[in-house]
């Protein structure tokens, strides 16, 4: 491609500028699109299977399959490890991952400590672990996950999954990517159709220093290894899922050792449809209970005032929870597969459980339309005994599988691990909730029941008879979530201190805002009571303003119980 | 019954789905050209290896290509230098083309200040017309250019001989002055010839490693895996005040107190000469002054040394006698070094102490300059700048009549004195005698020392040209006129890597829009500028490459040896020298002085010294920290115009600067891990995070250069032999940030 020299007159200072596109130019711009490497450069390689690299993988890889009681397991050669992270990019590269997204399945933190003297650091790659006991496959509510019987891998299928993202929050280690894009997540399979044919995984074929091999462990020896807590310093306990992976050393890592990202306290992404499928089941089913335990604890007529309207309101808010939720969901359209993980799940039996409490809920609803509902589709309304027995058994219906409902949302949580979301915090917290909102918006519909009913006076007193009470439960709301702050004491940087650290730092605001409204509300409570003076308008509209502010404390606090969570991961790196 | 089944088959499949669309987008397959498995979505239908485009190192890429057009990568596995392996930034190379910031048309800043779109003849007339303007007022050297390390020596060297023989430029000079004149200016003096002497193989086969002021595990990946495959348990002593990565893994490290490593090496010499481990036959056959030499290290006791570096004397003593009494014994040293106010003499130290213990010219020996950027071996050979073409000099005559007669152009357009140096272009903008200034794939604006004055400096050009693959960079957004260039994987060209290899770059991606290769930019330019009769053999790479072949007959760096590309595409690169009628093995390993004959006129290294100086600007009470700086992670690049462009390799490094400081700091000041502080010298300060760690010592500070704020602080001290920037030292002190501080 010789160019022609004369196509191209030289330019002078002060020459008109020539506009036309010059001969030259053209045939450069030309070349530069034409790709050479082909035409210029044979190939110099035969198609052979699996090339020369395997001479370099070879140690790396076990002889022969896992036996029985055994499975493959990473090994990670911490005093090779060097943290030049060409790992992480083969790992994308090789496997084809979402470049738009930076997709990555296998990551390096950096571990570090010691004295002036003796410093130490020590960079630390990790993937999936394939635990013997998967907490992903575990919580997964449509069995998308699956433990290889043989090599003991922990495959993900991705067509099946709905993309809750519950498994993110199941894996101490970060493990499952979600992916925006395809509304699924992916993770590592340890390169398991590569292994079938004798290929290393590509972090394996990747490390310039060897320091990642596959071998084979003994599912015993790893059961033993996890009582020891001695994994890796700074990785979550593993206890937890049993992971198989092992890191090894010749050195001591010194006692003061910590991830690099130890100090390091950010909040975790606010899930909104779970703070609203979480606020407004426990208000439907506080609703519910409330209503059911006035009617047979009380038994006081003015009770039945205005229970048509609030079955109503309790429902509606029930079915915009269960809404809410599937906006949760990367897949929506693949909701119903969701009761498939019934047998491990809390997340299935929370959707099974809801499910039955919505149903019977409608029913129950139902039930105190049925005069009116006769009357409009001009039948004749089933006698008065049968309807009351059957408001009964639905009503407790109703209470039971939303009890079910609402310990399934807390087991959900507390089997993450989290101390955050520890097993009596969650508990304490979702039945105050139900009960502070159940018994708000218990008052509002008394209330508005009066109003359409005419039994004005009755109502105001039912009302107003669970001002005291409702004011006590929302201090007390309060109080308990307060009590998080005393890990601010703490010496050692934990999860909870560093939840406290949040909430008195960067998540101060909305934190402030939820003691704030909650106060208010319980405020409300407590001075309604003592105004007899005020019209039944004005005490609806006050009453309602109470509901508001105390709703709105809960789905702050809600939003906080996700925002404030501080989870263990393995150690990562240097800063954000 | 069949459609019964295939309807159950369908209702079992939307319950639980075991397959389908998603499952099939990660699907793996035999990629065939010995690739193993690769994405089923990108199986090739050819490969070629081209060499990567970052560092020194040179690693082989195999390029995957389906229709001629590159679809993916992995390190080629029979490429000779990194053996299958490559670190993230090759792993990553083709994604800095897909950015949405290239350049694609060539811009020219309008009246209000905004670049804006214009065709290529009328930019070739804007270059023209103004850099003529220039120069028929201010003379032909009050335009200057600067270079690079980053693109092929056939381009730099139709850069360098545009500038110089076309447009009469005198001063020209690369970012290779940033990394690598003290290298040059240290073998030169010593060895008479820029010659690194070593080959990777060396890694393999020393018994006694010892790497100044170079983390290898971190810079340069693929060389530590050369270390880690090294069968003879060498011991490997890392010299550096940190304790990087690279120290961890060494058998021994000194972290000796910052600059004093002259005052090491030399108490190191002379405690070798005290124990006799001295090789007297090499050194009376080979070298001179090594008498002159003893003299001067004589004051350099162990004692002295000991006050100096803070370290223990036994381990002073340890490195000496593993240099003295070891076999093979290699000495490396990278930018610890060659940024360095003394880094010449530095250098000149190492490589009196391989000349003293007879370590060169064997395996596994060596005084041995590990390079930074890929091109940038090419760059001290051909681009023209402080070298005349081929490594020769501008100052003699029958230098610039070789030149002459080889390349048939009228001796008298070859200037017959040295270039600027960097610095002296800067302090030229300063002065008002350098008013245009020609930029090409680098990005002074970010990297020169001492930021802010280099911003202003640019800011006083007449006319600022810029010619770079992104709009993006801190040079670009300052440009007059901006040139699209062609990035690497959408041109030809050869690069040639630390140990002297000469290798391939392929064209496997198309340049987006009016983007073109820098070689025919300059082209073009030639021709506008009424010199294209002077380039006419220099019609494309290739036929420029034999140009340099004929440029480099009979000199130490003899590359005649070699046919073509297509030779050193089946040789997997060639090193340097490759006489003709020399035949390569692929994959050999080449190393120099096997004979003991440098290139003096009298065939003998010398041994050169100087005392070492103090430091530019020691701490103060007032400015009591030194700040150290370097390569933060294997995933960034320099000022991080390519590297960022992948998202994979931003999750790989703290995307907020970050500086490290000795725990002991932090608690006596107060300082909290993350929190914001402010690092201040005395000519700037910036922002960034605490990162309290032992891996630094009390009272010293690191920051990673990529940071563009980072040489706000960096104290403009020179080697005086090399004028390369001394980035490795400077007093700054630290606080924490307030809220009123405008940082």
């Amino acid at each position: 491609m010789v160019a022609d020299v004369s196509t191209l007159s030289p330019a002078r200072p002060g020459q008109k500028k020539d506009r036309v596109r010059l001969p030259l130019v053209q045939q450069y711009l030309d070349e530069q699109q034409r790709l050479t490497a082909v035409e210029r450069f044979s190939q110099r390689h035969d198609a052979e299977a699996l090339g020369p690299g395997a001479r370099f993988y070879k140690d790396l890889l076990p002889l022969e399959k896992p036996g029985k009681g055994q499975q493959l397991a990473f090994q990670v050669d911490l005093d090779a490890c060097t943290g030049c992270k060409a790992c992480v990019t083969a790992c994308h590269q090789l496997n084809g991952l979402d470049g738009d997204e930076a997709e990555t399945w296998r990551s390096v933190g950096l571990l570090h400590g010691g004295t002036p003297a003796e410093p130490v650091q020590q960079t630390v790659t990790t993937a999936c672990h394939h635990c013997l006991d998967p907490a992903c496959m575990k919580g997964c509510p449509v069995g998308a996950y699956e433990k290889d019987p043989v090599t003991g891998i922990v495959k993900h299928l991705d067509d099946q999954c709905i993309g809750c993202q519950y498994c993110t929050l199941t894996c101490p280690y970060e493990v499952p990517q979600y992916s925006k894009k395809r509304g699924i997540v992916r993770k590592c399979d340890m390169c398991s159709d590569r292994l079938a044919v004798g290929e290393a995984p590509a972090c394996v074929q990747a490390c310039p220093n060897g320091a990642i091999a596959i071998h084979i462990v003994d599912v015993a020896r790893v059961l033993e290894d996890a009582k020891g807590e001695a994994f890796l310093p700074g990785a979550p306990s593993p206890n937890i899922t049993v992971p198989t992976t092992t890191y090894k050393t010749r050195r001591v890592l010194p006692r003061n050792v910590v991830p690099a990202d130890f100090h390091r306290v950010r909040s975790s992404h606010n899930h909104a449809p779970l703070v609203m499928l979480l606020v407004l089941t426990q208000l439907s089913v506080g609703t519910f209970i409330a209503d059911l335990l006035l009617d047979k604890l009380a038994g006081a007529e003015s009770v039945d005032i205005g229970r048509q309207y609030r079955s109503v309101v309790a429902l509606a808010m029930g079915l915009l929870a269960l809404g809410a939720s599937v906006f949760h969901l990367g897949r929506p359209q693949y909701a119903f597969r969701a009761v498939l993980g019934l047998r491990t799940s809390w997340m299935s039996r929370e959707v099974v459980a809801f499910g039955l409490f919505a149903k019977s809920a409608v029913l129950y609803a139902l039930s105190f339309w049925v005069d009116p509902l006769s009357a409009l589709v001009g039948v004749k309304p089933p006698p008065v005994s049968l309807l009351s027995t059957t408001q009964d058994v639905l009503g407790w219906v109703v209470a039971a599988s939303g009890i079910l409902g609402v310990f399934s949302s807390m087991m959900l949580y507390q089997v993450t691990s989290r101390r955050w979301w520890g097993a009596a915090r969650t508990s304490v917290r979702f039945a105050l909730t139900a009960a502070v909102l159940g018994l708000a918006t218990t008052s509002v519909t008394l209330l508005v029941g009066g109003f359409f009913d005419y039994t004005m006076s009755g109502a105001r007193v039912a009302s107003m008879s669970l001002m005291l009470p409702l004011g006590w439960v929302a201090v007390l709301k309060l109080a308990t979530d307060a009590v998080i702050l005393f890990h601010l004491r703490a010496r050692g940087l934990g999860e909870l201190k560093r939840t406290a650290s949040l909430l008195v730092g960067e998540l101060r605001g909305p934190a402030g805002s939820r003691a704030v409204l909650g106060a208010l509300g319980a405020a409300v409570a407590f001075l309604l009571p003592t105004q007899p003076a005020l019209g039944t308008t004005a005490l609806l509209i006050w009453l309602v303003i109470a509901w508001g502010l105390l709703v709105g404390g809960e789905i702050l606090e809600r939003t906080l119980f996700f925002r404030a969570l501080s989870s263990p991961k393995m150690p990562g790196a240097i800063g954000p | 019954m069949s459609e019964k089944r295939d309807l159950a088959e369908a209702a079992r499949a939307l319950l639980h789905q075991r397959k389908g669309p998603l499952t099939a987008e990660l699907v793996r397959t035999p990629g065939g050209f010995g690739l193993g498995q690769v994405p089923a979505e990108r199986k090739p239908d050819a490969t070629t290896t081209a060499v990567c485009g970052f560092c020194s190192t040179g690693c082989g890429l195999e390029v995957h290509l389906k229709d001629g057009e590159a679809v993916g990568l992995s390190p080629a596995r029979d490429y000779s230098v990194n053996f299958g392996m490559a670190c993230p930034k090759g792993w990553e190379a083709l994604a800095p083309l897909k950015s949405n910031d290239r350049a694609l048309y060539p811009m020219l800043r309008n009246e209000k200040g905004a670049l804006v779109r214009l065709s290529w003849d009328a930019a070739l007339e804007a270059f023209v017309r103004r850099f003529r303007a220039i120069q028929e007022k201010h003379g032909p050297d009050s335009v200057a250019f600067l270079g690079t390390g980053q693109i092929p020596t056939e381009e730099l060297a139709m850069l360098g001989a545009f500038a110089k023989f076309g447009m009469g430029m005198v001063h020209g000079d690369g970012n290779t002055r940033q990394c690598m004149a003290t290298a040059v200016v240290a073998y030169k003096q010593s060895f008479g010839f820029d010659a690194p002497p070593y080959t990777y193989e060396d890694f393999e086969e020393s018994d006694v490693i010892v790497l100044v002021g170079s983390n290898l595990c971190i810079a340069h990946p693929i060389l530590w895996e050369r270390i880690t495959r090294n069968p003879h348990q060498p011991e490997i002593v890392v010299i550096d005040p940190r304790r990087t990565e690279t120290a961890m893994a060494a058998s021994l490290h000194l972290p000796l107190a910052p600059k004093s490593d002259l005052t090491l090496l030399y108490a190191v010499a002379r405690h070798l000469i005290a124990r006799g481990w001295v090789d007297r036959e090499f050194i009376a056959a080979h070298t001179t002054g090594f008498e002159e030499f003893a003299e001067h290290v004589e004051p350099f006791t162990l004692a002295h040394a000991v006050e100096a570096t803070g370290l223990e004397e036994d381990a002073i003593k340890r490195l000496a006698q593993l240099i003295g009494t070891g076999k093979r014994v290699s000495l490396w040293w990278t930018m610890g070094v060659n940024q360095s106010h003394e880094g010449v003499r530095l250098a000149q130290a190492m490589i009196n102490l391989a000349l003293m213990t007879g370590n060169i010219g064997r395996p596994g020996t060596g005084a041995n300059s590990i390079t930074g950027q890929c091109n940038a071996m090419g760059s001290r050979l051909f681009s023209n700048t402080t070298n005349l073409l081929g490594g020769r000099a501008f100052e003699s005559a029958s230098d610039r009549a070789d030149v002459a007669g080889i390349l048939g152009i009228p001796v008298e357009r070859i200037p017959d004195r040295p270039s600027l140096a960097y610095d002296q272009i800067m302090e030229g903008i300063h002065s008002g005698k350098i008013r245009g200034l020609w930029v090409v794939a680098t990005n002074t604006a970010h990297s020169w020392i001492n930021q802010a004055d280099a911003h202003d400096l640019l800011s006083r050009l007449d006319f600022l040209v810029v010619q770079d693959m992104y709009t993006s960079t801190e040079t670009a957004q300052r440009a007059h006129l901006l040139l699209p260039a062609a990035g690497w994987g959408e041109k030809e060209g050869t690069f040639i890597n630390s140990e002297r290899r000469v290798g391939l770059l392929k064209k496997v991606a198309r340049a987006p829009g009016e983007a073109l290769a820098d070689f025919y930019i300059v082209k073009l330019l030639a021709q506008a500028w009424g010199v294209g009769e002077l380039f006419r053999r220099w019609s494309d790479p290739e036929a420029t490459f034999q140009i340099l072949k004929e440029l480099s007959r009979g000199r130490p760096c003899d590359l005649t040896g070699v046919d073509d590309y297509a030779m050193l595409d089946q040789a997997r690169g060639v090193q340097w020298p490759l006489r003709a009628g020399e035949r390569v093995v692929p994959q050999s390993q080449r190393r120099l002085f096997a004979d003991g004959r440098f290139y003096h006129s009298d065939e003998k290294a010398r041994f050169l010294f100087d005392p070492p100086r103090p430091v530019p600007e020691a701490t103060s009470k007032e400015y009591p920290f030194v700040l150290l700086t370097g390569r933060g992670s294997s995933s960034q690049w320099h000022t991080q115009t390519r590297t960022a462009k992948s998202a994979v390799l931003r999750r790989l490094y703290p995307n907020e600067p970050y500086v490290e400081l000795s725990p002991d700091d932090s608690e006596r000041l107060g300082i909290t891990s993350g929190e914001w502080l402010v690092v201040e010298s005395r000519r700037g300060k910036f922002r960034a995070r605490a990162h309290p760690t032992h891996v630094v010592r009390p009272g010293q500070v690191f920051v990673p250069m990529h940071y563009p704020e980072a040489n706000q602080l960096t104290f403009p001290a020179f080697d005086p032999h090399s004028r390369q920037p001394a980035y490795k030292h400077c007093a700054v002190r630290i606080r924490r940030l307030e809220a009123s501080d405008q940082v």
